[in-house]
C-alpha cells in the first residue's frame, strides 16, 4: 500500500499546477458548504439568543393584540393567576430624540429609538441588565432612563447627561436624565441598538396611555409552561392576548430565515458539484495521459484493483487537501456571509459559530464528492489493457458518453447530504420552523435536479450550440474551425468543462429571477392597494382626528390625504394582520381589484366606511372557503365582534408576511382599539405632484413623518431583498469560479494534447499569435456557449424558486436582464482569462521540440 | 561572423542564382548540465531548382541543420539567408510569414491536423494567411496539387482514414500548395513502406524536375539521397563531403552507395 501511495504522490506532483487548481477548487465548494453551515448555525445561535435575550428567565410572554394594549385588568389578572411568581409589564414604543435648540433643521429624519417603558422591581427580576456605567433604574425614578451602549456610543451620551424623547403630540417632549448605560445593544430585536428604559408611569404619561404591550411572566416553583397557559386563559378574558413561549419566538424568527438558508445550502451543493466536475476532469485527464505507464504497471502485474487504488489515492489526496484548506477558507467565507446578513436584518449575529461538527460534515461531504467523482477513472484505468495501452497511448483514451453515468454517483451523494443536513431536517429545537424548512427544501431540490438533467444534456447541445457560438468567431476562419474541432475532439470532457460553468452561471440567473420577481411582484403590490403614489409614515399611531391630516390635505395640489392604519385582530386563535382604511379614498382612486364573486365594489366600499363589514384578500377567503355575505368572528376580548364579509379582493395591503384583512376605521377604532394611523397614502392632483410635493414632504417632516414616494418604499424592500440575493449571488459565483478552474486544467490539457499539431501550424507558417488566438477563441466558444445554456436554464430554475417560496404572493415572471448580463459577461470572461496561461504555453512553444514532441 | 559579407553574398546569390545560403552555422544545446555542439560551423549554398539531400548517421545534425534553414529554429552564431532575406536575423512574426511564404515542409510523422479533412489540410496555409481555400487562386491550386498527388477523390477523408502512403502525399500536397521557394523535407520515407516510400520519392523528384521545385531533403537513406542532383554528408556537425550526382533519369542507388562506399561512408 506504501509503494502505491508513493506512486500515487509521485502522479499528483508530476502536475502539481493541475493538482494545485484541483485542490482549490474542492476547497472553494467545502468552504462554501462551511460557510453555509456555520452561518445556520450562527444563525440558530443568535436567534435563540435574541429569544432568550427578549424574555429573559420569564416563562411565557402575554402580547397585546389591540393597540390600546393591554388594560391594567388584564395586567392584575395576569399577576394574580396562579402559579405566576412575578408579572413583569411593559409598554414599547417608537419615538424620536427631540432635537435640542442648537440643532438645525434637516430634511430626513434621524434614525427612530425604541422606548420600553419597565416596571424596574420586576422587570430586572426576569430579565438581566448588565451594566457598562451607571446603575439600574429604580422604583422611586421618575424621569430617569438607562440606554443601551450603542445608542450612547451613536448620539455621544454618557451617564449624567439629559436626552428629551417626543411623546404625543399633547404631552410634547419630556426630558430624562441618564442613570446608566447598559451592555450592548440591549435585548429588542427590532430596535437596532438603540434602546431607552423608561419607567413604565413615565413611558405612559408620555405617550398618553394607560395600557402595556406586554407583560412578561416568571412560574412558580414546580409550575410546568402549560399549566400556567391553562391558568392564563382562565384568567385573562376581558381582551384578547397572545400567549408565547421563548421557542415560539425562536421558531417565528427561525421561520423568516428559512428560505435563505435553503438557499445557502443549494448554492454550496452546486458549488461542489462543480467541484467534482474538476476532480473528475482532472483524474480523467490523469488516467489519458499515464495509459501507458497503467499498461506497463498491468504488464508488470499490477491488479486491476491495485491500478484502482493508485487513482483513488490521488483522488483522497486531492480531496483532504482541499477539504482541509476548504474549512480554513470558509471560515472567512462565513465571516464575510454573516457580517453581509448582518447589514441587512435586525438580529445581531456574533462571530460565525465554529463547530467540529460543521467542520466535519464539511470535510466528510467534500471526501465523499471526491471519491465519487474518482470512481469513474479509477474504474477506466483498471481497464486499460496492458497491450492496448502500450500500444495506442494517450489517443485510445477517448471515452464516450458512458462516462457520464458517474454523475449519478455525485449527484446522489450530493442529494444525501443536502437532505441530512437540511435545517430542521435533523430535528432539533426547530419549534414552528420546522415545517417551514421542510417544505422550503423542494424548491432548491427541484433547481438541484433541473440542473443535473441539464448537464446531461449538454452533449445533446454542444455540437449545434458551439456552431452557433462560432459566429462571432468566423472573422478567424481558421482559428474559429479549429478552436471548434478541438473542442468537439473530446466532447466528454468538454461537456464536463462547459456543464460545471453552466451549472454556476445557471444559479447566477436563477437567484437573479428569484430576486427580480420577489422585488416586481413586491411592487405590483403596492401600487395595487396603495391609494396614492406618496406614503408619509409615522413610527406612532397619528389619531385619525389629529388635525394635521387636514393640514396637509389643505397644501395646494395634494388631492386626498387616506390614514392607513396596520394592527392584530384575533381570529380563529391566531394573530391576523388587518390594515384600516377609508372605503371612499379607495373608491375615488380606483385601487383594488374584486375578484369576479367577490361582490360589488361601491357596495363594498361604501359598507367599510358604514362599519360592521370587513374585505377579505383572496388567498384568505380561499384559505377558508369564506364568501361574500358570511359573517366573521374576532375574539375582542369578552364579547367578541362579528363582522360580515363585504367583498373579496384580489390582493390586499401586505403586512408582516400576510395580507391584511381590510377594515373601516369606525370598526377599527370602536371594536379593535385602534388608536391611530401607521401611515398616509397622498394623492395628488392630475399633474400637481412635482410642484406640490416638495410643500408637502417639508410638511409632514415637521410632523415627524417619513415622506416616501411609492417607488422608494418600493426600492427599500427591494434593496434589503437584493443585498440577500447579491450575497447568494456572489456564492454561485465562486461555483463559476470553481469551474474556470476546471476550465484552466481542460484548456491546458487540450494544448498538450496538441503540441504537435501546434508545431505544425507554427511551421506552415501560423504566428505565435494566430495559436494564443486560437486557444482563447476556444475559450471564447466554451464561455459563450455555457453563458447561453446558463441563463436558459437558470431562468427556469428561477422561475421554480420563485413558484416555490412566493406562496400566495403569486407569479411575477420577469426575466432579470441584469443578472443575465452579469452571467454572460462573466462567463465569457472567466473563460477567456482561464485560457490566458495555456494560450500563452501554446504560443511559446518552441517549433521544433514541438515537432518532437511525442 | 560579421553582417558585411554576407551583404555581398544576398547579392551574389542573386546573381548566380543561390536560392538558400547557410553560412558558418552552429548550434549547441544545453542537455541536463553539459553543452552539446549539434552544428559546429556548416555553410553551403543550394541553387533555385536544384534538388539536395543531406546525409548522414542518427545524430549528425543533419535535422537540427534542415531547422535552421527553414527557420524552425535560430542558430547560435552564422546566418541563413532565403531568397535574399536574412531569416535567421528576422523576428518570430517575420519568421512566420516568411515561413509561410517561401518554406514547405514534408516530416518523418506526416504532422497532419486529425480533425481537418485532407482539402483543409491541405489548404491550411492559405486558411493561414486568411485566404478563402473555396475561392479563386487558392482553389485552383490545391485542386492542381490534389491532382498530381493522386488525392482527388480523397478530399472529404480524415488523416485517420487514409493509409501512411497517402497521409504523407497529403503532407507533400500542403508543403507544395503554395509554391514555395524551398521544399524542406526530413526523413519523408522513415515511416513509409518501400513501394509507399518509392511513390513519394517519386513525387518529390517530379516536382523538382517538372515543377522546379527546390527541395533540401535530409535522409539517411542512400535510395533516398540518390534522387537529389547534390549530397551533402553531415557528420559530426560538419558538411563532411560534398557528392555531385547531377539531374538524371536513372536515380538508382547503385552509384552513390559506390561512391559513398569510396568515401569509406
Amino acid at each position: 500500500m506504501r509503494r502505491l501511495s508513493s506512486l500515487a504522490w509521485r502522479s499528483l506532483s508530476a502536475r502539481s499546477v493541475r493538482s494545485f487548481l484541483t485542490i482549490a477548487g474542492v476547497a472553494l465548494g467545502v468552504a462554501v458548504l462551511f460557510a453555509s453551515l456555520t452561518a445556520g448555525a450562527t444563525m440558530d445561535a443568535a436567534v435563540d439568543r435574541a429569544a432568550a435575550d427578549e424574555m429573559g428567565r420569564a416563562v411565557l410572554r402575554v402580547q397585546a393584540l389591540e393597540e390600546r394594549g393591554l388594560s391594567s385588568v388584564a395586567v392584575r389578572a395576569a399577576e394574580q393567576a396562579v402559579g405566576v411568581s412575578v408579572a413583569a409589564p411593559a409598554l414599547e414604543r417608537k419615538t424620536y430624540l427631540a432635537a435640542s435648540p442648537n440643532q438645525t433643521a434637516s430634511a430626513s429624519l434621524p434614525a427612530p429609538v425604541t422606548v420600553l417603558g419597565i416596571d424596574p422591581g420586576r422587570e430586572f427580576a426576569l430579565h438581566d441588565m448588565p451594566l457598562a456605567s451607571g446603575r439600574l433604574l429604580t422604583a422611586t425614578d421618575g424621569q430617569s432612563v438607562l440606554i443601551s451602549e450603542t445608542m450612547a456610543a451613536q448620539e455621544r451620551l454618557g451617564v449624567g447627561d439629559s436626552l428629551s424623547l417626543n411623546g404625543t403630540v399633547a404631552a410634547g417632549p419630556q426630558s430624562f436624565q441618564i442613570v446608566g448605560i447598559v451592555q450592548g445593544d440591549a435585548p429588542v430585536p427590532d430596535a437596532g441598538g438603540r434602546l431607552v428604559f423608561v419607567p413604565l408611569a413615565s413611558a405612559q404619561a408620555l405617550f398618553g396611555t394607560t395600557g402595556v404591550t406586554r407583560v412578561d411572566l416568571g412560574a412558580q416553583v414546580g409550575i410546568s409552561v402549560e399549566a400556567l397557559t391553562d391558568q392564563l386563559e382562565k384568567a385573562i378574558t376581558s381582551e384578547p392576548y397572545l400567549l408565547s413561549r421563548q421557542a415560539d419566538l425562536a421558531g417565528s424568527l427561525r421561520t423568516e430565515m428559512a428560505d435563505f438558508r435553503s438557499a445557502l445550502l443549494l448554492v454550496a451543493a452546486v458549488v461542489l458539484f462543480a467541484g467534482a466536475f474538476l476532480i473528475f476532469n482532472t483524474l480523467s485527464m490523469t488516467v489519458s495521459e499515464r495509459a501507458r505507464e497503467v499498461g506497463l504497471l498491468r504488464a508488470a502485474g499490477t491488479t486491476r484493483s491495485q491500478v484502482m487504488s493508485i487513482i483513488m489515492l490521488q483522488a483522497l489526496f486531492l480531496g483532504a487537501a482541499g477539504s482541509a484548506l476548504g474549512a480554513l477558507v470558509g471560515v472567512s467565507v462565513a465571516g464575510l456571509s454573516l457580517s453581509w446578513v448582518q447589514s441587512t436584518g435586525p438580529i445581531a449575529l456574533t462571530a460565525p459559530a465554529v463547530s467540529a461538527g460543521s467542520i466535519a460534515i464539511a470535510i466528510v461531504v467534500g471526501l465523499l464528492v471526491t471519491l465519487a467523482a474518482s470512481l469513474e477513472p479509477a474504474w477506466r484505468a483498471s481497464r486499460i489493457p496492458p497491450v492496448e495501452a502500450l500500444h495506442r497511448g494517450p489517443a485510445g483514451m477517448v471515452a464516450g458518453p458512458a462516462r457520464l453515468r458517474w454523475l449519478f454517483l455525485v449527484f446522489g451523494v450530493l442529494g444525501v447530504a443536502a437532505l441530512a443536513i437540511w435545517p430542521g431536517g435533523s430535528g432539533g429545537s426547530v419549534g414552528a420552523g420546522g415545517s417551514a424548512g421542510g417544505s422550503g427544501m423542494w424548491g432548491p431540490l427541484a433547481v438541484y435536479g433541473l440542473l443535473f438533467l441539464t448537464v446531461l444534456l449538454v452533449p445533446l447541445l454542444l455540437g449545434p450550440l458551439l456552431l452557433v457560438a462560432g459566429i462571432p468567431f468566423r472573422i478567424f476562419r481558421n482559428e474559429e474551425r479549429l478552436a471548434r474541432s478541438s473542442l468537439a475532439r473530446d466532447p466528454s470532457r468538454t461537456t464536463l468543462t462547459a456543464g460545471a460553468l453552466v451549472v454556476g452561471l445557471a444559479m447566477v440567473v436563477a437567484l437573479g429571477t428569484a430576486a427580480e420577481n420577489v422585488r416586481k411582484t413586491g411592487t405590483a403590490w403596492l401600487a395595487e392597494t396603495i391609494p396614492g403614489s406618496e406614503v408619509l409614515t409615522s413610527i406612532r399611531p397619528v389619531s385619525t382626528t389629529d388635525p394635521v391630516r387636514a393640514e396637509l390635505a389643505a397644501i395646494p395640489g395634494v388631492k386626498s390625504i387616506s390614514p392607513i392604519g396596520l394592527f392584530g385582530v384575533p381570529y380563529q386563535g391566531l394573530r391576523q394582520e388587518a390594515a384600516a382604511i377609508v372605503g371612499r379614498d379607495y373608491l375615488a382612486d380606483g385601487r383594488l381589484v374584486f375578484v369576479s364573486d367577490g361582490g360589488d365594489r361601491t357596495a363594498a366600499l361604501t359598507a367599510l366606511d358604514a362599519g360592521g363589514s370587513v374585505v377579505l384578500p383572496e388567498s384568505l377567503a380561499d384559505q377558508d372557503g369564506i364568501q361574500v355575505g358570511d359573517e366573521l368572528t374576532f375574539a375582542t376580548g369578552p364579547s367578541s365582534t362579528r363582522l360580515r364579509v363585504a367583498g373579496i379582493v384580489a390582493h390586499s395591503i401586505p403586512s408582516g408576511s400576510e395580507e391584511a384583512i381590510l377594515v373601516g376605521w369606525s370598526d377599527a377604532t370602536d371594536q379593535f382599539g385602534v388608536a391611530g394611523a401607521d401611515f398616509y397614502a397622498v394623492r395628488y392632483a392630475p399633474g400637481q405632484e412635482s410642484s406640490s410635493r416638495a410643500a408637502l414632504d417639508a410638511a409632514a417632516t415637521q410632523y415627524a413623518f417619513e415622506p416616501n414616494s411609492l417607488d422608494r418604499v418600493q426600492g427599500t424592500v427591494g434593496d434589503a431583498l437584493d443585498r440577500i440575493f447579491r450575497l447568494l449571488d456572489g456564492l454561485a459565483l465562486i461555483a463559476v469560479l470553481v469551474a474556470g478552474l476546471g476550465l484552466v486544467n481542460t484548456y491546458s490539457m487540450s494544448v498538450l494534447e496538441r503540441v504537435r499539431e501546434i508545431g505544425v501550424l507554427r511551421a506552415t507558417g501560423m504566428t505565435s499569435r494566430q495559436v494564443w488566438g486560437m486557444v482563447v477563441m476556444e475559450a471564447g466558444l466554451l464561455g459563450i456557449f455555457g453563458s447561453v445554456v446558463g441563463a436558459l436554464v437558470g431562468l427556469i430554475a428561477g422561475a421554480l424558486l420563485v413558484g416555490w417560496s412566493s406562496g400566495g404572493f403569486g407569479l411575477a415572471f420577469e426575466p432579470p436582464w441584469v443578472s443575465i448580463a452579469v452571467a454572460v459577461v462573466f462567463g465569457v470572461l472567466v473563460s477567456i482569462v482561464a485560457s490566458i496561461y495555456p494560450a500563452g504555453l501554446a504560443s511559446r512553444l518552441s517549433i521544433v521540440r514541438a515537432l518532437q514532441h511525442e | 561572423m560579421t553582417s558585411q559579407p554576407l551583404e555581398e553574398g544576398q547579392v551574389s546569390s542573386r546573381s548566380d542564382g543561390t536560392i538558400l545560403e547557410a553560412c558558418d552555422l552552429t548550434k549547441s544545446y544545453r542537455l541536463g548540465s553539459r553543452d552539446v555542439e549539434a552544428l559546429r560551423g556548416v555553410s553551403l549554398k543550394v541553387r533555385r531548382g536544384e534538388f539536395v539531400a543531406l546525409m548522414g548517421p542518427s545524430g549528425s545534425g543533419k535535422s537540427t541543420l534542415l531547422q535552421l534553414l527553414g527557420g524552425l529554429d535560430r542558430p547560435t552564431s552564422g546566418e541563413v539567408v532565403l531568397d535574399g532575406q536574412v531569416i535567421s536575423r528576422l523576428g518570430d512574426a517575420q519568421a512566420t510569414r516568411l515561413r509561410r511564404e517561401k518554406t514547405g515542409f514534408v516530416f518523418q510523422f506526416f504532422n497532419l491536423i486529425p480533425l481537418l479533412d485532407v482539402y483543409e489540410n491541405v489548404a491550411l496555409p492559405f486558411t493561414i494567411a486568411g485566404e478563402d481555400p473555396r475561392r479563386g487562386d487558392a482553389a485552383a491550386r490545391i485542386r492542381d496539387v490534389l491532382e498530381i498527388l493522386d488525392l482527388v477523390g480523397r478530399e472529404h477523408n480524415r488523416p485517420d482514414q487514409l493509409s501512411a502512403g497517402e497521409q504523407q502525399r497529403v503532407a507533400l500536397a500542403r508543403a507544395l500548395v503554395s509554391r514555395p521557394a524551398i521544399l524542406l523535407a526530413d526523413e519523408p520515407t522513415g515511416n513509409l513502406d518501400y513501394a509507399s516510400g518509392g511513390e513519394i520519392l517519386d513525387e518529390l523528384w517530379r516536382s523538382c524536375d517538372e515543377l522546379g521545385q527546390t527541395i533540401v531533403l535530409v535522409t539517411h537513406d542512400a535510395r533516398a539521397a540518390a534522387q537529389a542532383d547534390r549530397v551533402l554528408v553531415v557528420g559530426d556537425g560538419k558538411i563532411r563531403d560534398e557528392i555531385e550526382l547531377g539531374r538524371r533519369t536513372d536515380r538508382r542507388a547503385g552509384p552513390l552507395i559506390a561512391r559513398l562506399a569510396q568515401l569509406g561512408l
